[in-house]
């Protein structure tokens, strides 16, 4: 997914590649993320980093 | 799409077919098996196996989460359900998985307030919109799922939302491996390792594969390129006489996993001293509970929980394929009694299900070669 909005207390938005819904993501376990950054997302938590 | 088409070429997934076929042994039937349920889906979904020669078989593992719980807990989640004041939250495919009693989607349809959500996190909003209430959350998956709870209890308890708790079925991967090795039923060469699980713990746990039982194992994507690619480097190590931790997935998954996942999951959970497997019986060590730290958050603690073992109806033989022994369409009840609007095993719900992947993706191009 695509960081769309970085949020604040370790939570940002995500969107699919291709559009979608935005879901609200755990960023905890990859650390600080910017817009535009694509994260793996499982359950609701961004679980690695692509590069 | 970046990271999705480069691993769908049609034409790099032929040349990595030929170099399949060019790598077999004439004579030698080779059985891998893929240990995720994501990839078995990919395998039907692209026809990865229409690429293969025939004698390399993939075999279907235990990967999918959901396919794994048995019926007595599908039960107890029932049961927590129907407990007056309580909202039950799980996933959408736990919803239709069958229990003894029903499903959790019948529940839902005798009164039960059963919603889904795509992960714990939207659980505990609906706990704190609605605090007069309790939420429990129906908790499934393996070690990429149990990281999402780990971190949803985190901020449960640092916020101090009373009202939330977990019915915790989080499993972990290696012990039914090392069950499946154990077993005289299943003859396998190599395995093709789990792609996201290993993400979180990374692709050492998996070293006792070629330590202990000299298979090889490649950790891979879930593209259908990365599966073929996974199976060319697994022959590749049986021709070489090799047996050792490969790592395909090498863009996301780092060889020691997400450290932070790691310590987050020996904070909130530990060890059960056993669980029970659907088809797979009870293994040592293979369940998740919540830690000491965590208990007032457990709904087992919390609930009046059946617990009663549910044996799996005569005719559903998903413990067979689970373990790899027959294939989806072997079940004496596939695709008849059994479909993925009426399913009477687990493996027949889950997208993820080697029953379903193959009833919805696989089944015509069979009856196409039969006929």
């Amino acid at each position: 997914m695509r960081v769309l909005e970085a949020g604040q207390n370790g939570l940002c938005v995500c969107v699919e590649d291709d559009g979608g819904a935005r879901t609200e993501v755990m960023t905890d376990l990859v650390g600080a993320v910017g817009r535009g950054d694509k994260v793996l997302v499982h359950a609701g938590v961004a679980i690695a980093r692509l590069a | 799409m970046k990271f999705v088409d480069e691993f769908r070429d049609a034409e790099l997934g032929r040349v990595l077919a030929s170099q399949i076929v060019a790598a077999v042994e004439p004579g030698r039937h080779y059985k891998v098996m893929e240990v995720c349920g994501g990839h078995t889906h990919t395998i039907y979904k692209y026809g990865v196996d229409d690429l293969l020669p025939e004698n390399v078989e993939l075999v279907h593992g235990p990967g999918c989460p959901v396919c794994v719980i048995p019926m007595g807990r599908v039960d107890d989640g029932i049961a927590v359900a129907r407990q007056p004041n309580v909202i039950l939250a799980c996933f959408g495919d736990m919803m239709r998985v069958p229990g003894g009693e029903g499903t959790l989607l019948e529940a839902k349809a005798e009164g039960a307030d059963v919603r889904m959500v795509y992960s714990p996190l939207d659980a505990l909003r609906i706990a704190k919109e609605n605090p007069d209430r309790e939420l429990v959350f129906f908790a499934v998956g393996f070690e990429t799922t149990a990281p999402s709870t780990a971190l949803t209890l985190m901020r449960a308890k640092a916020e101090g939302v009373r009202n939330f708790s977990v019915f915790c079925n989080h499993v972990t991967i290696v012990p039914p491996l090392r069950a499946l090795l154990q077993s005289p039923d299943l003859r396998l060469d190599g395995f093709i390792g789990p792609g996201h699980v290993s993400t979180v713990v990374g692709a050492r746990p998996f070293e006792f594969i070629p330590a202990d039982y000299a298979k090889p194992i490649v950790i891979s994507g879930f593209e259908p390129l990365d599966l073929l690619q996974s199976v060319y480097m697994v022959l590749q190590q049986l021709a070489a006489g090799r047996c050792e931790v490969e790592n395909q997935y090498k863009r996301v998954v780092p060889y020691d996993g997400n450290p932070r996942a790691l310590a987050v999951l020996a904070e909130v959970f530990e060890l059960r001293p056993h669980f029970e497997w659907r088809g797979l019986g009870f293994i040592s060590h293979s369940g998740l509970k919540l830690s000491e730290a965590y208990r007032d958050f457990d709904a087992e603690l919390r609930f009046d929980i059946p617990g009663v073992r549910v044996a799996d109806p005569k005719a559903c033989q998903c413990g067979e394929v689970l373990k790899g022994v027959i294939k989806p369409w072997e079940c004496k009840v596939f695709g008849t009694a059994c479909t993925p609007e009426r399913p009477i095993g687990t493996c027949m719900v889950s997208s993820e299900g080697a029953c379903a992947a193959y009833y919805n993706y696989g089944r015509f191009a069979r009856e196409r070669a039969v006929v």
